[in-house]
């Protein structure tokens, strides 16, 4: 029992415990934290794989802007999680629903487990090869073999800004019977989140 | 030293659990969290094999997939804002306009 | 230490790169222009589909950035249906009344561009991430825009049910996909088939050999993924909700466009990359059985539902279910005249789903109401547009001579073939009778709006004016449906040139 395995079970308990209360929460603000405290640990599990230059990102831009987004929209909309959700769901669909999910993991699980995965002979790791997983490795690749796919994410980014805009822009009261002059398409912009 | 195959049920775990909070959340943004939750396990799926077979070509996956996951969180955000200002809510069983 | 750049041969992706800037264009010039002159931005969005159409045509086929972009004949056939369902999408946009397309013309234009773009990367890319990102990128537009009338509550359910479903296939996708990678150690499809073809060779990776459910696993998540896309069940749920509540040109859109998509990354992952896992002899590996197990609950489940359904655009919405069972029989089909049925059915479908749905927004916009009983008498008041609407209802059952019977005697004849030739599928057979009896079942429904069209008296008959470029659609639509039904030669003749790129895939 080495430090190698400590961290990594330590990491893992984490990370499913906070999987498990982000989705057991009345309080969306509460799920929000719980999913960073899983990320994060997820990340160290990133590191023990050598995965230096993800694990920080995955810090930084998952957890660190996706997540805040999201605590932002849940602030903006000011949900507490004492909204009237609704009568409660039929024990019978509610059983139904976590069973599959249960069932479903464990068989995931086992067929994991189950495999001999030969490429991992004796499932365990060798030494990695020197810089692995360095920003230099990363940015190599990226920017030869896998320039085709980084191309496409600017443009997926692209898409998806728009989107957002043509989606989330409030409007000014009255407008869907104007038409939008150049002056109500200035100040449209400013009538954030009212 | 720890098994390959141990990030990968810890994956598979990760995934199960993102799946039942999308089955059994009645909250449209906690739904939303379960299914990055989904997209990160498959990230360490990704990351472990690339560890296994010493190559970094997992890495830069993950790296787009991350930015796919952002971009789609952006657009699914908006569109939750949305329904919130149409409809007051965003208790998913609320939306049953539609039905058989 | 040097930096070797891939060979990138940029003008293999013009027409893409054109219908993107192109896009831009039309957003801005939406925004920067004061008067909202009639349909400028919609003619702009036509014009560019048309030449980005004929830049197609004079763009070579071949392998850009280093083998992961991939312009091939099955590229260049699907992005034709995805340009043509884009403009008749957008024709049959004008003259709707609607004022949140009235006032936000630019982006509703903008983002079916942007999705038809996604699409045609989606065609022509040879290699997972790409595929993925393509379908990412076809999506997340649909998404803005299934929720697009922003005032209509069906509309915004429609949308975020679709975003849900969408994120959660995606998500499973990819952990299908990851396997994939992590079990072959290459995202490059050509490779991965020859990796899994040669997996007795202690090659590359030998995990392939002792991992066999975890490959189950994999193919199993990959389905599910796609099968949300495709509409296959128990992935259709989403599909009558959605397409009820989205603006109608959406739905029409979504039922051809994103459906071609689907068959897009399908044909690619499963057939071109999983190619050696559809094998009786390999069980269970096989998703031979597992497909056509879906294929049939889809032309099960769309048939038999459609029946009870008075509202007409959840009816399309089951018929499209089920026509997605049919294709997927063709699909199935692993013979040169198979890919090749998947093709016509698709273009047959273009034309008759693509007309149907201006003739519904059309109705819809001018009554406001999607009921079939609101057609009643439509024969007398406009009998353009009750002949148009027969004849596309007559093509979707698979009356000769129009293009739709063509396309389900094609699937079911590359069915047969495929069946002849192989020991263990004899299901094959199963499904096809499945079909058969399946399609004679859609006649009642079909029939039921030619009967309130034709013979129900109303009161109220409805008074539909068109505008001309509805009217276009329509008739680009009954035009399409009955040539290519009449002479469905060259629409073959031009689909048979698809497989023939899969084996090309191979190295």
């Amino acid at each position: 029992m080495n430090l190698d395995t400590v961290i990594f079970i330590v990491s893992a308990v984490v990370a499913v415990f906070g999987a498990t209360m982000m989705i057991a929460q009345r309080n969306p603000v509460a799920s929000v934290l719980y999913l960073i405290l899983s990320l994060v640990a997820q990340a160290v599990c990133y590191v023990q794989l050598s995965a230096l230059f993800l694990g920080a990102i995955l810090v930084v831009v998952y957890a660190g802007a996706i997540m805040v987004l999201f605590l932002f929209v849940i602030m903006l909309l000011n949900l507490r999680g004492s909204e009237d959700l609704g009568q409660p769901p039929k024990a019978l669909s509610r059983f139904t629903k976590y069973t599959i999910g249960i069932l479903m993991t464990l068989e995931l699980v086992f067929i994991i487990k189950g495999a001999p995965l030969k490429a991992m002979a004796t499932g365990l790791i060798g030494k990695a090869p020197d810089g692995f997983g360095s920003v230099e490795q990363v940015a190599r690749l990226m920017f030869t073999d896998y320039l085709y796919p980084f191309e496409l994410t600017g443009v997926l980014l692209l898409i998806a800004v728009v989107g957002a805009v043509v989606v989330a822009k409030s409007r000014k009261p009255g407008d869907p019977e104007e038409t939008q002059t150049e002056e109500t398409a200035g100040t449209n912009t400013n009538e954030a989140g009212s | 030293m720890v098994p390959i195959s141990a990030y990968l049920i810890l994956a598979a775990v990760l995934f199960g659990i993102g799946t039942v909070g999308v089955l059994i959340s009645r909250n449209v943004i906690v739904m939303f969290m379960s299914i990055e939750l989904m997209l990160n396990a498959a990230n360490m799926v990704l990351i472990a094999f690339s560890r296994a077979l010493s190559i970094a070509d997992g890495h830069v996956i993950v790296f787009l997939v991350l930015t796919v996951a952002a971009a789609e969180a952006a657009v699914g955000l908006g569109l939750i804002i949305m329904i919130y200002r149409n409809r007051a809510t965003i208790n998913i069983d609320r939306f049953s306009l539609l039905k058989w | 230490m040097e930096f070797q750049l891939p060979e990138i041969n940029l003008q293999l992706m013009a027409p893409e790169i054109f219908l993107f800037l192109w896009a831009l264009a039309v957003m801005a010039f939406d925004v920067t222009t004061k008067r909202k002159s009639s349909s400028t931005a919609g003619n702009l969005a036509l014009v560019g589909l048309a030449v980005t159409g004929v830049i197609m045509v004079f763009t070579d086929q071949g392998r850009g950035f280093g083998n992961m972009f991939f312009n091939d004949s099955m590229a260049v056939f699907f992005k034709v249906i995805f340009l043509a369902a884009a403009f008749m999408a957008i024709g049959s946009s004008f003259g709707l009344t609607h004022t949140r397309i009235l006032n936000h013309r630019g982006e509703y234009f903008g983002l079916i561009l942007l999705s038809t773009v996604g699409m045609m990367f989606l065609a022509s890319s040879s290699e997972l991430i790409s595929l993925y990102i393509g379908l990412e990128l076809t999506t997340i537009p649909l998404f803005v825009l299934a929720a697009f009338f922003k005032d209509d509550r069906k509309s915004v359910e429609a949308g975020i049910k679709y975003l849900v479903v969408g994120a959660f296939s995606s998500a499973l996708l990819l952990y299908g996909l990851s396997f994939i990678y992590g079990l072959t150690g290459t995202t490059d499809i050509a490779q991965i088939r020859s990796i899994l073809a040669h997996s007795a060779v202690a090659g590359f990776n030998p995990a392939y050999q002792e991992s066999t459910p975890i490959m189950v696993m994999a193919v199993l998540a990959i389905l599910g993924g796609i099968g949300f896309k495709l509409a296959l069940p128990p992935f259709h749920q989403w599909v009558p909700d959605v397409y009820e509540g989205a603006p109608t040109p959406i739905t029409a859109f979504l039922s051809v466009g994103s459906k071609a998509a689907g068959l897009v990354a399908f044909a690619k992952i499963m057939i071109m990359g999983l190619y050696d896992l559809y094998d009786p002899s390999k069980a269970p590996n096989d998703w031979g059985i597992l497909v056509g197990v879906m294929a049939a609950a889809a032309m099960i489940v769309g048939n038999v539902l459609a029946i009870r359904q008075t509202n007409i655009k959840r009816m399309l919405a089951y018929s499209s279910i089920a026509h997605a069972g049919y294709v997927m029989v063709g699909m199935l089909a692993l013979n040169s005249l198979g890919l090749a049925s998947v093709g016509y059915y698709m273009f047959a479908y273009l034309f008759t789903n693509m007309g149907a749905f201006a003739i519904v927004a059309l109705i819809e916009d001018r009554t406001g109401s999607c009921e079939i009983a609101s057609y009643a008498g439509l024969s007398k008041t406009s009998p353009f547009l009750a002949i148009s609407m027969t004849i596309f209802l007559l093509s979707l059952t698979g009356i000769p001579p129009l293009a739709g019977f063509f396309g389900k005697f094609y699937v079911f004849a590359a069915a047969i073939k495929m069946a002849e030739t192989g020991s263990g599928l004899t299901w094959i057979y199963w499904l096809v009778g499945v079909g058969l009896v399946t399609s004679v079942f859609a006649l009642y429904y079909y029939a039921n709006v030619m009967r309130t069209m034709y013979f129900v008296e109303t009161d109220s008959p409805l008074k539909v004016t068109m505008s001309p470029m509805a009217v276009a659609v329509i008739v680009i639509g009954v035009v399409g449906v009955v040539v290519f039904g009449l002479n469905p030669q060259p629409i073959v003749q031009f689909a048979s040139d698809m497989p023939a790129a899969l084996g090309a895939l191979l190295p």
